[in-house]
């Protein structure tokens, strides 16, 4: 099941296990220049308010009433990155797509896990998700851009505007085998300090924005360790900051931070590894996309953002809490 | 002193009579003969529900009448003293754990009886 709680998807399997519950948050961040260069991974600067599709369906279109889900407000051209977190450390395999495009994989939607390549992540080895995977190690940024423009993933690559938005499959992990895993955890623990637990809506898609350093996992498990018996799944509608005043009632937050802003905080920049698992290859698909530069009515006019070289980068080795909301 | 009922003894009735009246001011469709003919009952019968002269109209007529007024059938059924099929289909089975589950719930606040059941529908796509 998926619940909204504090602006974040609460998935949980009470009928297996107590501690198969997954968070996953949509965090605001400041958008790359799309000029080549790779960055690191910038702060999330505050989470993107979600509200059920099912509070304003008499507001949104036949389409979005279908897919149920729930929907957040985007300006054009701003970026974002998804946080997971699984309190207990229990593992999933979250499948993510925009617009049906797998963000891993680039292929068109598919439910269930598939191998070679690869079309999922795998929680909690796998802390954040910053964009499409391109190559090995590089992902280009998730930006907001409006249906229609022929800019996001999806109308690169099948010629249609037919579903924007974001989509999430979560599989956990099967029970028996947490099971077994976390009694070796609680042994290894005793020995490893180290260890820590009304206007219509503009419908947006994402496009492929600034390249940064971030590297999908391949999944170390056996496929079949993962229970696809159950699954949770939800659309995450992306309506425009525009209009989000008339569906919901309720201000959009304030514009997404720029550059300048950004450095002149002293805002830091992460980078995250791990020694021990292998980064998947970027996809072939993904990796042949337009840039957002090329679409000039897409970005705003930001010529005056003074564009530095990230200042701090804060590595964030593995059992240390992967935190980077700012 | 009379002994005769009023709409008063008959929550359901008055709820029936509020409605149907307020919609009546602003469309005459809403009077008792017309509203009556479309739910399927006789405007006599219909009239002696309102006054509560006689018990509330079957599950099925109810469901009509929320319908038609606009009302949500659940609180409706609550006021004529009944449960919805559906709802008495799931508490069938599994009557303990509804049971005590409706029993823990009863002093919580709405919001959180809303906390609990809320869930994220996942829709066709």
């Amino acid at each position: 099941m998926i619940e909204l709680r504090h602006d974040a998807l609460e998935i949980s399997f009470p009928e297996l296990h107590r501690d198969a519950r997954l968070r996953i948050d949509f965090q605001r961040t400041l958008r790359l220049p799309d000029d080549g260069r790779e960055y690191p991974l910038p702060a999330g600067l505050g989470r993107f308010p979600l509200r059920h599709v099912d509070d304003f369906a008499d507001r949104l279109p036949e389409a979005w009433r279908r897919h149920g889900g729930v929907l957040l407000p985007m300006y054009q051209a701003e970026a974002m990155w998804l946080n997971f977190r699984s309190p207990a450390g229990y593992p999933f395999a979250v499948k993510i797509a925009a617009g049906k495009i797998n963000a891993a994989s680039g292929e068109t939607w598919r439910e269930g896990l598939h191998r070679d390549p690869q079309d999922y992540c795998a929680v909690p080895g796998q802390p954040w998700l910053d964009g499409f995977c391109v190559a090995k190690g590089v992902v280009r940024q998730f930006v907001a851009a409006p249906l229609g423009m022929g800019a996001t993933a999806e109308e690169q690559l099948t010629g249609e505007a037919e579903h924007g938005g974001l989509q999430i499959l979560a599989h956990p992990l099967k029970a028996k085998i947490w099971r077994r895993e976390k009694r070796l955890v609680f042994a290894e623990r005793a020995e490893s300090p180290l260890v820590e637990a009304c206007a219509t809506p503009v419908a947006m898609g994402l496009a492929p924005g600034g390249r940064m350093r971030q590297e999908i996992y391949a999944d170390p498990r056996d496929l079949a360790d993962w229970d696809q018996r159950v699954r949770a799944r939800c659309f995450v509608h992306l309506a425009s900051s525009l209009t989000w005043k008339s569906i919901t009632g309720e201000l959009p937050p304030n514009r997404p931070l720029g550059a300048s802003s950004y450095a002149a905080a002293g805002i830091p920049w992460f980078d995250y590894y791990d020694a021990e698992l292998k980064a998947l290859g970027g996809a072939a698909a993904l990796a042949g996309l337009k840039s957002t530069s090329e679409f000039e009515d897409l970005l705003p006019d930001d010529g005056e953002e003074a564009w530095v070289t990230p200042p701090i980068v804060l590595k964030d080795p593995r059992g240390r809490r992967s935190v980077r909301e700012f | 002193m009379t002994d005769e009922p009023s709409s008063k003894d008959s929550p359901f009735g008055a709820m029936i009579r509020e409605l149907r009246e307020a919609r009546q001011a602003a469309d005459r469709s809403y009077s008792l003969r017309q509203l009556a003919l479309r739910v399927g009952v006789e405007p006599s019968y219909l009239s002696k529900v309102e006054r509560g002269e006689t018990p509330p109209p079957s599950e099925a007529k109810i469901q009509l009448l929320a319908r038609e007024l606009g009302e949500d059938p659940d609180l409706l059924l609550a006021l004529a003293g009944k449960v919805s099929s559906d709802l008495q289909a799931v508490i069938r089975r599994r009557p303990q754990l509804f049971a005590a589950l409706i029993r823990e719930l009863k002093d919580l606040p709405d919001q959180s009886v809303l906390r609990l059941v809320r869930e994220v529908r996942d829709g066709d796509w």
